[in-house]
């Protein structure tokens, strides 16, 4: 039986970033930083920024409940014609009310008859943004890992 | 990083139409600035609001929430919310959260104003 090697995947950056408010728009900057070699077209790189800031939103709210102290850690990889973005907290160990708890899809009709608060809009955009999401526990660790095909 | 990084400033555009122009970040932070922006158009007696998305930078989830609880306001008051000046990503994301069936959309500011009748 035969098989074909994939080469590893190549790490681009690696980052940590203290959960503070806006730090989202430093994650995304230095990603589209990282990939800017890749040639990934405009339209895809927004995407991949948009999915970043949310995913690194969540992390900081949701995983380290707005603790500036507790890190956000990112890494960027590059595996054939995918990018791979991982996204940890240190909330594993407290995983309740996270946004992927939640199967209510939101719904902008429910919302306006108050049926469904405003927010609620982040995990619903992250997966409409790449083309896979991946969610992981060790410990304390909870990781998101995004994938976007480059192409 | 906290620091708002959006201004909105009202503009009558004639008749009952009140422009906001929106320049920075949408995000949850920018919601005091919009509200303050839709009280002032509402009592100017703005029956339709227009925002302008043509300075936009930056956009998130808490910001598409709050245009959530604007459109609430505006259709609590029948009044009508539409946009121009998004760019191709943020028109998606609003056709993705069906936020286009609720605000129409134009392509500029010509157009939004034409189909005002001012």
């Amino acid at each position: 039986m035969s098989s074909i090697a994939r080469p590893a995947p190549r790490r681009l950056t690696s980052f940590a970033l203290a959960s503070l408010p806006g730090n989202e728009r430093v994650a995304l900057a230095r990603v589209a930083e990282s990939v800017a070699g890749l040639g990934l077209p405009a339209a895809r790189l927004d995407k991949l920024k948009t999915a970043v800031a949310e995913a690194t939103m969540n992390a900081m709210e949701h995983g380290n409940r707005n603790r500036s102290e507790l890190a956000v850690d990112i890494e960027v990889f590059q595996s054939g014609a995918e990018i791979i973005v991982t996204i940890s907290d240190r909330g594993g160990l407290n995983d309740a009310g996270r946004p992927e708890d939640n199967a209510e899809v939101p719904d902008l009709v429910r919302k306006l008859n108050g049926e469904q608060g405003p927010r609620g809009w982040g995990l619903f955009l992250i997966r409409h943004m790449v083309d896979a999401v991946d969610v992981t526990t060790e410990g304390e660790r909870h990781t998101v890992r995004l994938t976007l095909r480059t192409g | 990083m906290d620091e708002p990084r959006t201004t909105m400033d009202v503009r009558q555009a004639g008749g009952l139409t009140a422009l906001i122009d929106i320049r920075g970040d949408v995000t949850a932070a920018s919601e005091p600035m919009l509200m303050s922006a839709y009280e002032e158009a509402d009592r100017q007696g703005a029956r339709r609001l227009v925002l302008n998305f043509g300075g936009l930078d930056y956009m998130n989830s808490g910001g598409i929430g709050m245009l959530v609880t604007l459109l609430v306001r505006a259709n609590r008051h029948h009044q009508e919310l539409a946009a121009f000046g998004l760019s191709r990503h943020y028109r998606e994301i609003f056709e993705l959260t069906r936020l286009d069936e609720a605000i129409t959309i134009y392509d500029n500011e010509q157009s939004a104003m034409a189909d005002s009748g001012s």
